[in-house]
C-alpha cells in the first residue's frame, strides 16, 4: 500500500492533521448522534477519517448524506472540533450530477426558473389569486387578497414551493395572520422561492446568487422585513 | 415545542442567537398545558429530516434516525406538537407519526396561531380600498381568474 501524504493543503476538506491530536476519540459526538453505527460510521470515525487523510473515502461514502446537519456533534464536542463544517464540506466535494436525490437540480431549477419546483409564472400568480380568492368570498376575510410586488410593503414574503405546488390551502394559515394584524406585506411575482437547497447540497456559490435575490427584492421594493418560510 | 436544529442550534452557533423562547412564548399564549420534551433546545435531537434528508432517497435512514425524536415525542404524552420548520413538520406528520404510532396532532407554529384567532372583517372601506388596489394588481398581473385553462 501506498504511503498517505497527510498536511493541511492537501486534505480537500481542509481539516489540518493536527485534528488527530484534538480530538480526543472520546465518542460525545457518536453517542448523541442517532445515526451513528449506520454503515459502520459515526461522526467520530468521519472526523478520523478526515484527520488521517482518507478525505475522498468519506467523500464518497453516503455517510455525509444520511447526517442531517443537525449540529448535535459539534455542539457537545468538548475539543471544539468543527464535525459539522466539515461534513457539509465533505458534501460541497461530492460530483455535482452524484448529490443525492432532487436536491442539486431543485437548486439548478431554481437558478433558472425562480423556484425549486419550475412553477411559471403565470400559474402562480393564478394560483395566488385563486386560493385567496376562497378566503375572500367564502371563508370570512373580505377585502383579502395576495399584495404582489407591492412597493414600500413592510414584509417581503417568500414561498416554500412544496405550498404552491402540492399544498396550496397551507399559505392560509399566514395569510389569515396577515389579514387579522391588518399587516402591510408582499410577495415577489419572481424569484419567489424561500428554500435555498444550496445550504443541503453544498453548493456556496448558487446559495449566494439565490440569497443575492432575495436581497434584490428588499432593496426593490423597498422592504424592512423579511419572512422566509418559516 | 420541537427545536428545529436551523432556527435553534445553529442559528446560535451562526448568529450567537437561537429562537428558543420565542415560539414557546407563542405557543403558550395558544395553548394551556404545555409540556416540555427531554432533552431539549441546544441539546434537542433533530426530527431525522434535516440537511435536506426529506428529499433525498434514504427513507430506511430517515426513519431510523428519527426515532429518538419518536422517543421523545411520545414520552410528553402530549396530543399535539407544534413544529416550526417545513422540513420538521413534514416528517414528524408523514412519516414519524405513522412509522411509530405516535398518533399525535402536528402543527407549525403559524398554523397553530391561524387556529387560534378570532377574525374580526375589515369594515366596509377597507374592504373597498383592497379591492380596488387588488383589482389594479390583476390589471397590471394580467391574472383573469374567469379564464379557462
Amino acid at each position: 500500500m501506498e504511503a498517505l501524504v497527510i498536511d493541511r493543503k492537501q486534505s480537500k476538506l481542509r481539516v489540518a492533521p493536527e485534528w488527530a491530536d484534538v480530538c480526543f476519540t472520546c465518542g460525545t459526538c457518536a453517542g448523541g448522534c442517532p445515526i451513528t453505527g449506520v454503515d459502520g460510521l459515526d461522526p467520530r470515525k468521519a472526523v478520523r477519517m478526515a484527520a488521517l487523510g482518507l478525505d475522498q473515502e468519506l467523500v464518497d461514502s453516503r455517510f455525509p448524506w444520511i447526517c442531517t446537519l443537525c449540529g448535535r456533534c459539534e455542539y457537545a464536542c468538548p475539543q471544539g472540533v468543527e464535525i459539522l463544517k466539515m461534513l457539509r464540506k465533505a458534501r460541497s466535494l461530492r460530483e455535482r450530477d452524484k448529490v443525492p436525490g432532487p436536491i442539486h437540480k431543485g437548486v439548478v431549477m431554481d437558478l433558472e426558473r425562480g423556484n425549486n419546483l419550475g412553477i411559471p409564472k403565470e400559474d402562480f400568480l393564478f394560483l395566488l389569486a385563486d386560493v385567496a380568492k376562497e378566503m375572500d368570498e367564502d371563508e370570512g376575510f373580505p377585502g383579502f387578497y395576495v399584495p404582489v410586488d407591492k412597493k414600500g410593503a413592510n414584509i417581503l414574503v417568500t414561498i416554500n414551493s412544496k405550498e404552491p405546488f402540492g399544498e396550496p390551502d397551507d399559505m392560509k394559515f399566514w395569510w389569515r395572520i396577515f389579514y387579522a394584524a391588518k399587516e402591510d406585506w408582499t410577495v415577489p411575482s419572481e424569484n419567489w422561492e424561500g428554500v435555498n437547497w444550496g445550504l443541503f447540497s453544498g453548493d456556496d456559490e448558487s446559495m449566494k446568487t439565490l440569497v443575492g435575490r432575495i436581497v434584490e427584492h428588499l432593496e426593490r421594493l423597498e422592504c424592512k422585513t423579511l419572512l422566509l418560510p418559516e | 415545542m420541537h427545536d428545529p436544529c436551523n432556527y435553534g442550534r445553529k442559528s446560535f452557533k451562526t448568529f450567537g442567537d437561537g429562537y428558543f423562547e420565542e415560539p414557546r412564548w407563542i405557543t403558550q399564549q395558544c395553548c394551556e398545558n404545555y409540556v416540555e420534551m427531554y432533552p431539549t433546545k441546544m441539546n434537542n435531537f433533530c426530527c431525522g429530516a434535516g440537511g435536506g434528508a426529506w428529499a433525498m432517497p434514504y427513507e430506511q435512514e430517515r426513519i431510523v434516525y428519527g426515532r429518538e425524536k419518536a422517543r421523545q415525542i411520545k414520552d410528553t404524552g402530549a396530543k399535539m406538537v407544534v413544529a416550526p420548520c417545513h422540513n420538521c413538520r413534514d416528517q414528524i406528520m408523514k412519516s414519524l407519526n405513522k412509522e411509530y404510532d405516535l398518533g399525535i396532532e402536528v402543527k407549525y407554529l403559524w398554523e397553530l396561531v391561524s387556529d387560534s384567532l378570532i377574525v374580526e372583517p375589515w369594515n366596509e372601506e377597507e374592504i373597498k380600498k383592497a379591492n380596488e388596489l387588488r383589482d389594479a394588481q390583476y390589471e397590471r398581473d394580467d391574472v383573469d381568474l374567469d379564464k379557462e385553462w
